[in-house]
């Protein structure tokens, strides 16, 4: 494969952007990044606790992007290399959410287990969660950071549920912390 | 932002999923059934995930650039260099997560109070990439601002006239890419934008005197010409001579997401859609070499096509779930040929017409107008196709055809 990128000068630079020139006859629809957060909101707690049901989806290839998943460096993840890596994945992840129920209500997030989840454009970590939170408010703030650092482009896609009600909404760089009303 | 109750909405964030807990062939993109439940994988060798192996030299360049711009967070060239290579790799494969990649590393230039040129340009060549077009645009004006002579800048706005269909101003660009970036380039770009404009014949002579300039270019710039001159030649319905400047151009760049998808939709109309199943075989994380497949497989009135069609609307939605725009094309595509539904691909492609005014984007709106009997629905793109004078022998038989139903109807009318 040509990186012309490499090559030097201002030659080199404008071949670079000669190899642009051809692509917009095609488009570039192409998946970028996305992640699917479901968060559902435990109605039978019988104690004062506030207590959400989390389910993350983050492809496989944006992990192994930041934490090389694949050891043998073959191409193909296997669930043995997955498997090997999850407590780095949940470590990685995690410092990326956050919930909180104003002052003096912190949330604490409590893993519980990993599973693998396909979408259409491939298999996706499951991490399944609760978050924990002291005391039941109407109002709780979700903080999202995954991959924005290194990709801007990544998008969450939250889906609440609360009892039969279910809203969407779409985490981003610009639109990092929502409220989430109960 | 607050939360809107939206109880219709539920799972929509769902819908996209369609897992394989085991795939029907050993291809992972193409899983054999929906499947909605997250697993547990049977054995540690079960084989999840395709990613990019370290047994490719791209990936390794690309990781070695990466470590030396952790080093050195602050320096420009570096971080242009890294994201130059992000942007050409996912080109290459097909994959948008790169441009992400590359926005990031070049994002504290582009943030800062008095951007250096360069990184407006490369974020620029990002927006492209993702259709956001007028964004690029405003990059492209702030860049040329500071730097009127930067040939990188003048190639993309002629990029952006010719895909836009403004040829005037993609005419005064070309003249600028010569003058800025010398003259095999301004004859590349002026052969381009010819064949757009019923010159066709005129535009393959520019390009082959460019492909002469540049036998000693690099395989990548090469290849870009023999794909330019491939599309000059089916503008001209030479099919022989297309397919021979395809093959020419995949032999310098075999993994290219752009030549596969173009030589895959020659094949496509040549009625040989077979031929499009082996050549995209490996390609089936890009969704537009995905779309190919998909098309094929009902060329062939192959029992795959459900799996197919479902795995495509499952993708589609996921790029709609994430605000995406850019897929109008092949969105319209897709419904007119794999979901039957020419009221849904007119309307995709009048509204992608909005945006993108290449020869294909014209093709869509054209096949949907008269699969959906409304001949008056393609008026802006037969408008759009007598001035420019476009030369196409499927577009001007798609074309002569609504003619002729409009004229019918005016003819009922009267």
């Amino acid at each position: 494969m040509t990186r012309c990128a490499r090559r030097a000068g201002l030659f080199g630079l404008l071949v670079a952007a000669l190899n642009c020139l051809a692509v917009p006859e095609n488009a570039a629809a192409h998946s970028a990044s996305d992640a699917y957060l479901t968060l559902t909101a435990d109605r039978s707690e019988a104690s004062s606790l506030s207590v959400i049901h989390g389910q993350w989806d983050i492809a496989l290839r944006d992990l192994d992007f930041v934490l090389k998943l694949d050891d043998d460096g073959d191409g193909r993840l296997t669930w043995g290399e997955v498997h090997r890596h999850q407590a780095a994945i949940e470590r990685y992840a995690y410092q990326h959410l956050a919930l909180d129920g104003g002052p003096g209500n912190a949330c604490s997030i409590k893993p519980r287990r990993q599973l693998i989840d396909g979408h259409a454009d491939g298999a996706y970590a499951a991490l399944f969660f609760d978050a924990i939170c002291a005391r039941a408010t109407r109002k709780l703030t979700l903080h999202y950071t995954l991959f924005f650092a290194i990709d801007p482009s990544h998008r969450g896609i939250l889906v609440m549920r609360n009892g039969a009600a279910a809203s969407t909404a779409l985490l981003s760089p610009q639109n990092a912390a929502i409220d989430l009303l109960r | 932002m607050r939360f809107m109750a939206c109880a219709g909405m539920a799972a929509v964030g769902l819908t996209a999923h369609c897992a394989a807990a085991a795939s029907a062939d050993a291809n992972l993109a193409v899983p054999a059934t929906p499947f909605n439940a997250p697993y547990l994988p049977v054995s540690e060798s079960d084989i999840l995930q395709d990613v990019p192996s370290t047994a490719d030299p791209a990936v390794l360049e690309m990781q070695r650039l990466r470590t030396a711009f952790d080093a050195a967070p602050r320096d420009l060239p570096a971080a242009e260099q890294l994201a130059d290579v992000y942007i050409e790799y996912g080109r290459q494969v097909g994959d948008a997560h790169y441009a992400g990649y590359a926005e990031a590393v070049i994002a504290p230039w582009v943030q800062a109070a008095a951007p250096p040129a360069a990184a407006l340009v490369t974020q620029a060549s990002i927006l492209q990439y993702r259709h956001q077009f007028s964004e690029a645009r405003t990059m492209l004006k702030r860049a040329l601002e500071s730097d009127s002579r930067n040939a990188q800048a003048w190639l993309i706005l002629a990029t952006l006239d010719m895909v836009q269909g403004d040829y005037q101003a993609a005419d005064r660009d070309c003249a600028q890419v010569a003058n800025n970036a010398g003259v095999e380039t301004g004859l590349a770009c002026f052969g381009s934008l010819r064949s757009y404009t019923g010159k066709a014949h005129q535009g393959l002579a520019l390009l082959a005197q460019a492909d002469t300039a540049v036998r000693r270019g690099s395989a990548g710039y090469r290849a870009w010409i023999e794909g330019l001159i491939a599309e000059s030649a089916e503008r001209l319905g030479d099919w022989p001579a297309a397919e021979a400047h395809y093959l020419n151009a995949l032999k310098l760049q075999p993994q290219d997401n752009f030549l596969l998808v173009a030589y895959a939709d020659f094949l496509l109309d040549r009625g040989r859609p077979r031929e499009v199943l082996p050549l995209l075989a490996d390609h089936t994380q890009s969704d537009t070499a995905f779309l190919r497949l998909a098309l094929a497989q009902s060329l062939l009135h192959s029992d795959q096509i459900q799996r197919y069609t479902w795995i495509m609307a499952a993708r589609f939605e996921a790029l709609r779930l994430r605000g995406s725009e850019y897929f109008g094309r092949e969105e319209s595509r897709f419904a007119l040929q794999l979901q039957h539904n020419p009221q849904a691909a007119l309307d995709m492609a009048l509204r992608n017409w909005q945006l993108q005014r290449a020869p294909w984007d014209a093709r869509v709106v054209l096949e949907a107008a008269l699969a959906a009997k409304q001949p008056h629905g393609a008026a802006p793109v037969l408008e759009f196709l007598q001035k420019t004078r476009l030369e196409d022998p499927i577009i001007d038989s798609l074309a002569r055809e609504l003619h002729a139903q409009l004229g019918a109807s005016v003819g009922a009318m009267q």
